[in-house]
């Protein structure tokens, strides 16, 4: 046993670089994804609203830790391919984030009025100009405090990819923790990070929230 | 040849028939008042208009061109035919310069130089120079409405289609609203109204038709129609309007 000391703040810190990366993956594969579900969810082809809708409720029925296992340890059971582990936690982590936030949104895009499409297209404007112009934008501010509550979760949620051997926040303070055998000080600092990096998402949120509605 | 011509078009939603083989022209310049009680179709005559909804059966003509939602180039045709709606639809995002040019520049119909003159031009023509750089919310109802005339003019249309335009307005701004109208109307605008406006009806336009039960029941000049009407189910709609 040894004293809490620098090195293991700063093995914190470092530990936050696999947070920020799994975070980062997630998004830049599975917001473009999300979009896809959500055009897919309010078009006009009932066949596609169903499949989108179908893959949305089995990602979002299955545990994060769930989606995690199968593509970890599933993959070679079912498929017979060996998957590296950091090829498994973005594919999970993506389809988990494009089933969030694909319902997100497309809760955001049905809440502007259909009469807002209907305004454009009589001005001949195109579908991909009225949903440009003036759809995406008025459902991205209707969208904006969920997407950035369920960033919140997400960075939480990478906590998890610990169990396939990541060591990222949560993970560092369970070994900090072990070695040091001073649980409260480590996850009570592990906590603070959590917060210090969450919280500016959710300030930024709200400014960007004020700036996108310029009208008030 | 008629700007509008209407043959025998069927409509049905589910299972009602709203529009019950509709026959109709409307002259280049002539200002037509289509009035009736709800439900009768005018709504949805004029929304085949421009085709936001497509005809059962039948034909719409505007310009010699037969209008459908497939047909190959609704977009060219939707910029010269310009549709005001009760509920404005202003876009809330866009200030109202932004609401008029947006068309305008995403079609190519102008470019950014000269946006902001346009804007100026058709806000001056409905009343509303002073409000160019206002947000939608902030404008009352019947300025909004001006706002989304204004918006159609930017588009040079060769035909205005008005669905109910004052209807969810408060009875004092009704006024202002018709008077652009009024205005346009005097200035050779070819104009297809749904209104409750009687008042307007008889004043403004050189014909008025009359829709009852999906049809056209009977159709004429305002003055000889409310003196007039031939039918009981008309007479009986005048009695109830006044």
């Amino acid at each position: 046993m040894r004293s809490f000391s620098l090195i293991d703040f700063v093995s914190l810190f470092a530990a936050l670089r696999w947070t920020v990366a799994l975070v980062a993956l997630a998004l830049a594969f599975g917001a473009p994804l999300a979009l896809g579900l959500a055009l897919g969810r309010i078009s006009r082809f009932a066949g596609l609203r169903w499949a989108m809708a179908a893959c949305i409720q089995v990602i979002q029925s299955v545990p994060l830790l769930g989606l995690l296992f199968f593509f970890y340890f599933g993959m070679p059971v079912f498929l017979g391919i060996q998957v590296p582990a950091l090829i498994a936690v973005t594919v999970a982590y993506t389809l988990y984030t494009a089933a969030f936030l694909g319902e997100i949104w497309r809760g955001g895009l049905e809440a502007v009025k259909q009469a807002q499409w209907e305004a454009g297209a009589c001005l001949g404007l195109s579908a991909w100009q009225q949903f440009r112009h003036i759809i995406a934008p008025q459902a991205l501010r209707l969208s904006l405090p969920p997407t950035v509550g369920f960033l919140v979760q997400l960075i939480k949620g990478t906590s998890l990819a610990s169990i396939l051997g990541f060591v990222e926040l949560a993970r560092a303070g369970q070994v900090v923790s072990a070695a040091t055998f001073q649980p409260l000080l480590t996850y009570a600092l592990v906590a603070a990070i959590y917060f210090a990096l969450c919280l500016p998402l959710t300030l930024w949120s709200r400014s960007l929230e004020a700036r996108l509605d310029g009208s008030r | 040849m008629a700007l509008v011509e209407i043959r025998d078009v069927h409509k049905t939603f589910g299972k009602v028939e709203v529009l019950k083989g509709v026959s109709l022209d409307v002259q280049e310049g002539e200002i037509v008042t289509i009035i009736g009680r709800s439900g009768s179709g005018k709504s949805t005559l004029l929304r085949c208009i421009n085709a936001l909804e497509s005809v059962d059966a039948g034909e719409i003509r505007v310009e010699g061109l037969k209008v459908h939602a497939r047909m190959p180039d609704l977009k060219k045709f939707r910029q010269r035919v310009g549709i005001v709606f009760q509920a404005f639809n202003l876009f809330p995002h866009l200030k109202v310069e932004r609401n008029i040019t947006l068309a305008p520049l995403l079609t190519g119909r102008i470019d950014k130089a000269k946006a902001r003159a346009l804007a100026a031009d058709v806000l001056t023509r409905v009343g509303l120079a002073d409000k160019i750089d206002a947000w939608p919310e902030q404008l009352s109802g019947g300025q909004q409405q001006r706002v989304a005339i204004a918006r159609c003019l930017a588009m040079a249309p060769h035909l205005m289609l008005f669905d109910e335009v004052t209807s969810a307005l408060d009875p004092e701004l009704v006024g202002e609203v018709l008077k652009v109208m009024e205005a346009m109307a005097k200035q050779g605008m070819t104009m297809i109204l749904v209104t409750h406006e009687m008042g307007f009806a008889r004043n403004v336009a050189n014909r008025i038709v009359f829709m009852h039960q999906g049809r056209v029941w009977e159709q004429g000049p305002p003055a000889k129609l409310f003196a007039n009407p031939e039918t009981p189910e008309l007479a009986s709609f005048i009695a109830s309007a006044k």
